[in-house]
């Protein structure tokens, strides 16, 4: 039998599941990107991964106009970034935590810094956390000073409607025309002495 | 007188010591006997605990049963709430289990100057990226201020603005995300349960 042929029975074993895996995929690819993303798909749900991001990525660039080749490459990374974030976090982490740390990780944040994180937030969500990290870091500010501020809040108990609050005020300051470093550093600064009241420093 | 005496002893023992004949049927018929004797139906401390009987009781043994019984409703009572609590909870979960985060959801207000727009439409995680999304349509609310409010799971989802089909926004409001695959911006959002 050719390889070809072997191929052709491959695929036809494996597509079936792979429509039947997501209707709105089938809807919305090509079969080929169909069942390259299926493929990517299966792999992350036999690694344990959560699989709705990975449908989702799909589906975001189907809806953004993008080619296959270009969904299945971000579906890829993002399944990869997903599978590194989570033998940081650990077994425990929740599917919305191994996103936010996939995401965080697609902005430069190191597996080492989400290490530290983790181990700053203790048992507490790193979700939101992360979300702010990531915006920080979007906003143009530098990677190393944006993690070493998260995570001083996070060892400061800082909890997630505070860091929120934090991230809208870091925000306004930069579209007022702030530096975007000065403003995250000075309002992390001011969250911690609120938060501890023993006026411990954030570090920089 | 004496030795006569000691004769007639020995005489009755030695008829007391012939072996007396027992007719070779007699087992068969002892084991039939018991054969037909009633059964039990159940286990014996069974039997017993269901049989009515007659109990006496000694005013004392009163006293030292109702203490008993005091001190058990004051412990009980005090630790009541807590440990019915704790121990109606794993039955109420198993009962009716909550449903899981992305099953629940809160509504979510999104919000987008865009004065020049004709169409606004919000999508994401939470509608699978759907623009014709019928509950994610933001109507004009005046002074090119669109906002549509729906429902939205709990956890972390990223979307845009869609601006007349075409056009990718970012919420200007909102925390970003670093999306470059297919270079258009997204934001992020962290939905929550309110407490």
């Amino acid at each position: 039998m050719s390889v070809v042929a072997r191929t052709l029975i491959a695929l036809m074993l494996v597509a079936p599941q792979a429509v039947a895996q997501d209707a709105r995929l089938s809807e919305r690819l090509d079969k080929p990107t169909l069942i390259a993303v299926s493929a990517i798909v299966d792999s992350a749900r036999v690694a344990k991964l959560p699989t709705a991001p990975l449908v989702d990525k799909a589906l975001e660039g189907a809806a953004k106009g993008s080619d296959g080749q270009k969904i299945v490459v971000a579906v890829r990374q993002l399944s990869v970034q997903m599978g590194s974030a989570k033998r940081v976090l650990g077994s425990s982490a929740t599917p919305d935590e191994i996103k936010a740390a996939a995401t965080a990780l697609a902005a430069g944040v190191s597996l080492r810094d989400l290490a530290r994180l983790r181990s700053a937030s203790g048992k507490r969500p790193l979700t939101m956390p992360l979300a702010v990290l990531t915006d920080l870091i979007v906003r143009d500010v530098p990677v190393g000073t944006a993690t070493g501020l998260v995570v001083q809040l996070a060892r400061s108990g800082v909890k997630d409607p505070e860091l929120a609050l934090f991230q809208r005020n870091v925000r306004a300051d930069i579209d007022r025309g702030a530096d975007p470093s000065v403003a995250a550093t000075t309002r992390a600064r001011g969250l911690v002495l609120r938060s501890t009241g023993s006026g411990t420093k954030p570090s920089e | 007188m004496r030795d006569e005496t000691e004769e007639d002893i020995e005489q009755i023992a030695r008829e007391l010591r012939v072996p007396v004949a027992v007719g070779r049927s007699l087992d068969a018929r002892i084991m039939n006997a018991v054969r037909n004797l009633p059964r039990h139906t159940g286990f014996g401390l069974w039997s017993r605990l269901i049989t009515p009987r007659t109990v006496t009781v000694t005013p004392l043994v009163w006293g030292i049963m109702a203490a008993a019984v005091a001190a058990f409703a004051v412990l009980g009572a005090m630790h009541a709430g807590q440990d019915l609590h704790r121990a109606a909870k794993p039955i109420a979960s198993a009962l009716f289990p909550a449903p899981k985060a992305a099953d629940r959801s809160q509504r979510v207000q999104f919000v987008l100057v865009a004065p020049d727009a004709k169409k606004v439409a919000v999508v994401g995680d939470f509608n699978g990226w759907d623009a014709s999304h019928v509950g994610y349509q933001a109507q004009h609310r005046g002074g090119g201020v669109w906002s549509v409010t729906a429902p939205v799971p709990l956890g972390h989802h990223r979307y845009s603005f869609v601006v007349d089909d075409s056009v990718w926004v970012a919420d200007p409001t909102a925390p970003r995300v670093t999306d470059y695959d297919y270079g258009m911006p997204n934001s992020a959002i962290v939905v929550q349960e309110q407490k």
